[in-house]
């Protein structure tokens, strides 16, 4: 080979470099293609696919007239992923700033925060920061045209209340989780919530979907509008007069129920304390109860229609029977029994006297005509120990005891409505009874669900619970309940014009295990025109707050306010006077 | 002679130098020309495949550049590369003035480097024009001078040193790391081919070691000096330059960090070390025989990025399509070439002719090993094309001038009637 002018070991060398250069590559092509494929396509594979969550939007609630009470806004959530900023983008910052109203140093710190420490002290990347909750698109066009890659929103939807605090209790709100946590929101979120829907699809490098390769497309099914009983024009009435209580009494606690007495419709439902859905996280938790249906008191006189209706439907008692109010105990089953005593000495009184008068021997004394087991099942059928039937949840049995753990006082506290705890729907239905000749309805806040184009996809029916008196008796109540607002305790609640009937209910509050003689659940249940009755309001005022210091009676705090409301909406549903009502200067003496 | 002995790893390499130095009857060598065209073919492929999905037309481009290019082959095949050393001044010449041209005013910057000339129709590449004359100038310079110990060559040696490093350092300001790379391994070949002495390479094999000891040492400063700081790498890009050891520039040492720990630089593996991570991917995802051509979703998607897909990464293209076989084939026809260019070498008819011949084919070693390596990370990534596969005009014809030169040597090996 001396013929050649390289050397023979030179050339070994240089052939051996070049074998083991090829050697090298083939070695590695082959690791990477037959050991490492798999990995490297389920790596690949996993970066090009992509699932996204398309998100439904959740239906409104429509108050009966179809006003918008809980709505959902399409919003941008605008953030910053750090790692992809450059820069040349922190020269954008004051521009940016502005357009989203935040300080520099706010989005500049964004910017800078690459990276945190996780849990085990290593480093890890940041690659989202939230901007702004929610910006239009408008804001969103502006602020893509900056033209920072590392600055994108996600779309989203944004709840929405436009009454602010009106019906918030009914409403109830959703969370920063987009949980549905209090109300109708919570009852109905089946109906409102919708189906996400969602698609796989893959994106190339530069992360652009590639519509091409969509594999599954679901589309978002919309969440249902729900209509309820509310009407928005009754349901401000309500607050504003619960306003005006507030800012004249200060009491702890306000429930203020309005429905029809056929449907059981509730047409307003507000409380005191109250919380705005739209900002729920500033309030105090205890501002979110729905007081009407979650607290309960001692009912006190508005509880006396239940040993009147008692006695009359049994036949034990007419409403011209004479009941001796001026002793001080009676004969019981072969005890002695202490009545409790009355604000002022009656002497002996018809049946409807004791309940104009609010006598509260009376009372004891038709409970004890009834007597202990027939008492406690009226107790029963006029929804007392047991819950109404209000769907938006929260809602209380109160406590009824049963008869084997009275004692031997019961019989005479428990007429009187002591001894008993009621929530504020308990004593509206019950009230509602009488005035629905009788039977006891359930209360309805939702009537239909229906689809974005006002299908109805769902009614929610009427439902009359059962008769609990007669239709007679519950006239003759009606008539007894009409002459407490015309001749008796209840004269403030009187409308001008129409027949008023209703019961007033002074309770003292439990304070450390004895009635307090300074506290008491100040409340008022009634309806209009008491022959036709077209509206039940209940006002239940806890621990009012009198300016001159007096004992916050039912008459004096509730009835007012009912009539307050009462007037209103006389002019709103435009109702035409009772025939045979008595005007407001004449009393009509039996 | 039964047939295992010849499979005797010395019987094969007896064979293989036989086979090197085989005088065959033809004049002309068809092997490499073989080679090429199969490569261009399948180059021009891919480099349809690449861009199918926007459907760019380089293609098309390619095939004119090859028109060229094969006239050029042909023209310099004819041509006695003899006239090389006469000529061989005038074209080193220029070839300075061309980098001279580049880096002035005249100069089109892409990317923050100033590589090209613009031509109007195309651009050209003048560090190819240089890699061809420092060729032909080292060469003719050994050629000329007799070679032997180290203490005996001093003056060839200066020489060398001298045309090489001139290019060299003007390549170097451009920036374009790659195209400088090839000068050291080809200088080093030729001298190596001139039986200069052994001790010489030692010691610059120890010079290298030294050298890479200094750029780890000057890489751990570098990581250290972002991580006390909390630096972002790619952020805070130069922020190290004042500090440092050796005058690189931060993005060299990123791309180096890339190959050694593509982990520590770029966690999320969306910043520098994408290319290094998605040509990985796209390679071993070709699996035994390959997607299927314009059917590599690395590729046709873009997470192989479409600005190298089909240059510096046609290698990763056609390995995801055509998977190992395909990789393996290409590969193959470069080792077939790469030999054959040697047995040219082997055969030639002068010193002048050999030192060509192997300074080509270290040459195209060093494209081959250091493209394909690094589309498979074997390599860090630098800019060097493949040779007859990548696209790219300048590179193209720079690579049928060096195939010309070789079939010149080939066909002027001695006196044919």
């Amino acid at each position: 080979m001396s013929k050649t002018f390289i050397a023979d070991w030179r050339f070994f060398l240089l052939t051996i470099a070049i074998v083991l250069g090829f050697g090298g590559i083939l070695a590695r092509l082959s690791y990477l293609h037959v050991i490492q494929a798999d990995e490297l396509s389920s790596i690949a594979e996993a970066r090009r696919q992509r699932a996204e969550i398309r998100y439904a939007r959740r239906g409104n609630i429509l108050d009966s007239r179809g006003n918008i009470l809980a709505a959902t806004r399409p919003v941008i959530e605008l953030g910053v992923d750090p790692v992809s900023i450059k820069p040349e983008d922190y020269e954008k910052i004051p521009r940016l700033a502005r357009l989203l109203d935040l300080p520099e140093e706010t989005i500049s710190n964004a910017f800078s925060k690459t990276f945190r420490m996780n849990s085990n002290g290593e480093k890890r990347p940041v690659r989202w920061i939230r901007l702004k909750e929610a910006i239009s698109d408008s804001q969103y066009d502006q602020i893509k045209a900056l033209r920072i890659k590392g600055i994108y929103g996600n779309r989203s939807f944004e709840r929405v209340y436009p009454g602010g605090l009106l019906a918030s209790h009914v409403l109830g709100f959703i969370n920063k989780e987009n949980v549905a946590v209090t109300g109708v929101e919570r009852f109905m979120d089946f109906y409102l919530r919708g189906q996400d829907g969602y698609l796989e699809t893959e994106i190339d490098g530069l992360r652009r979907e590639l519509a091409q390769y969509r594999s599954r497309e679901i589309d978002a099914r919309n969440g249902l509008n729900v209509r309820l009983t509310l009407d928005s024009v009754v349901q401000d009435i309500v607050e504003t007069e619960v306003r005006r209580l507030v800012d004249e009494y200060h009491p702890d606690g306000i429930s203020i129920i309005i429905s029809r007495p056929q449907s059981g419709d509730i047409l307003a439902l507000a409380n005191y304390p109250s919380f705005d859905p739209n900002k729920f996280w500033d309030f105090d938790v205890d501002s979110m109860r729905n007081r009407a249906v979650t607290d309960v008191y001692e009912p006190g006189s508005t509880f006396k229609i239940v040993p009147a209706s008692a006695a009359l439907n049994e036949g034990l008692v007419h409403p011209e029977t004479q009941i001796n109010c001026g002793v001080s105990s009676v004969q019981y089953n072969g005890r002695i029994v202490r009545l409790p005593a009355d604000d002022h000495q009656l002497g002996s009184v018809s049946v409807s006297e004791v309940v104009s008068h609010s006598s509260n021997r009376g009372a004891a004394q038709l409970g004890m005509i009834v007597g202990d087991d027939a008492f406690y099942n009226y107790c029963r059928l006029f929804g007392f120990g047991e819950k109404s039937g209000y769907g938006p949840g929260g809602e209380v049995s109160g406590i009824l005891q049963p008869v084997k753990n009275w004692d031997g006082l019961t019989i005479s506290r428990m007429p009187m409505g002591h001894a008993i705890a009621v929530t504020p729907m308990q004593v509206h239905m019950a009230m509602s009874t009488i005035a629905n000749g009788g039977v006891l309805m359930k209360p309805r806040i939702i009537t239909q669900v229906e689809d974005s184009n006002g299908q109805v996809i769902s009614d929610f029916e009427v439902d009359p619970r059962r008769r609990v008196v007669s239709q007679e008796t519950a006239n003759e109540v009606a008539r007894m309940l009409s002459e407490v607002v015309s001749d008796g305790t209840a004269r403030s609640a009187a409308i001008p014009g129409f027949s008023v009937a209703g019961k007033t209910g002074t309770a003292q509050k439990i304070i450390n295990g004895h009635y307090s003689h300074r506290e008491h659940v100040a409340s008022f249940s009634g309806f209009f025109p008491a022959d036709n009755p077209q509206v039940v309001i209940t006002v239940v005022v806890d621990n009012a707050h009198r300016p001159n210091g007096g004992i916050a009676y039912g008459g004096t705090i509730s009835a007012p306010a009912f009539r307050n409301i009462g007037q209103q909406l006389v002019q709103y549903y435009v109702m035409s006077p009772s025939a045979q009502a008595p005007s407001a200067s004449t009393v009509a003496v039996r | 002679m039964p047939t295992g002995s010849n499979a005797h790893p010395v019987r094969i390499y007896d064979n293989y130098r036989r086979f090197l130095t085989q005088q065959d009857r033809y004049r002309t060598d068809w092997i490499n020309p073989i080679c090429i065209l199969l490569l261009f073919i399948t180059g021009d492929f891919f480099i349809y495949s690449a861009q199918y999905f926007i459907g760019a037309n380089y293609w098309i481009k390619q095939i004119v550049f090859m028109a060229i290019g094969g006239t050029v082959y042909w023209g310099l095949s004819i041509t006695d590369y003899k006239k090389l050393l006469e000529y061989g001044h005038f074209i080193y010449g220029l070839s300075l003035v061309l980098l001279l041209i580049v880096l002035s005013p005249l100069g089109e910057a892409r990317d923050g480097a100033q590589r090209w000339i613009d031509l109007g129709i195309i651009s050209l590449q003048p560090s190819e024009v240089a890699k061809i004359s420092a060729l032909i100038m080292v060469a003719s310079i050994l050629a000329r001078s007799k070679v032997s110990t180290l203490g005996n060559s001093l003056r060839p040696l200066f020489w060398v040193t001298l045309t090489s490093f001139v290019p060299f350092f003007l390549i170097f300001l451009q920036p374009d790391l790659g195209s400088g790379l090839i000068f050291p391994p080809m200088v080093f070949a030729l001298l190596y081919t001139s039986r200069l002495s052994i001790r010489f390479f030692l010691v610059v094999l120890g010079a290298f070691v030294l050298m890479l000891s200094l750029v780890a040492i000057d890489l751990t400063g570098y990581y250290e000096y972002y991580k006390e700081r909390d630096l972002d790498f790619n952020r805070d890009k130069g922020a190290y330059e004042e500090h440092d050891l050796l005058p690189m520039h931060d993005y060299q040492r990123i791309r180096i960090m890339t190959f050694i720990s593509p982990e520590s630089i770029d966690p999320t593996g969306t910043g520098d070390s994408w290319n290094y991570r998605q040509s990985v991917q796209a390679v071993g995802t070709g699996g035994l025989t390959g997607k299927g051509w314009t059917k590599g979703d690395q590729a046709q998607l873009g997470y192989l990025p479409r600005s190298v897909a089909h240059n510096d990464f046609i290698f990763a293209v056609l390995a995801e399509e055509k998977g190992f076989l395909g990789g393996i084939s290409v590969v193959g026809i470069y080792a077939i070439m790469i030999f054959n260019t040697l047995r040219t070498a082997g055969i030639a008819r002068d010193r002048f002719g050999t030192l060509l011949a192997t300074g080509i084919a270290v040459i195209f070693m060093i494209h081959v090993f250091i493209n394909v390596g690094m589309t498979i990370g074997l390599t860090p990534i630098t800019g060097l094309p493949l040779p007859f596969l990548s696209y790219g005009g300048s590179f193209l014809l720079s690579s049928c001038v060096f195939q010309g030169i070789v079939q010149s040597v080939h066909r002027h090996r001695r006196e044919f009637v």
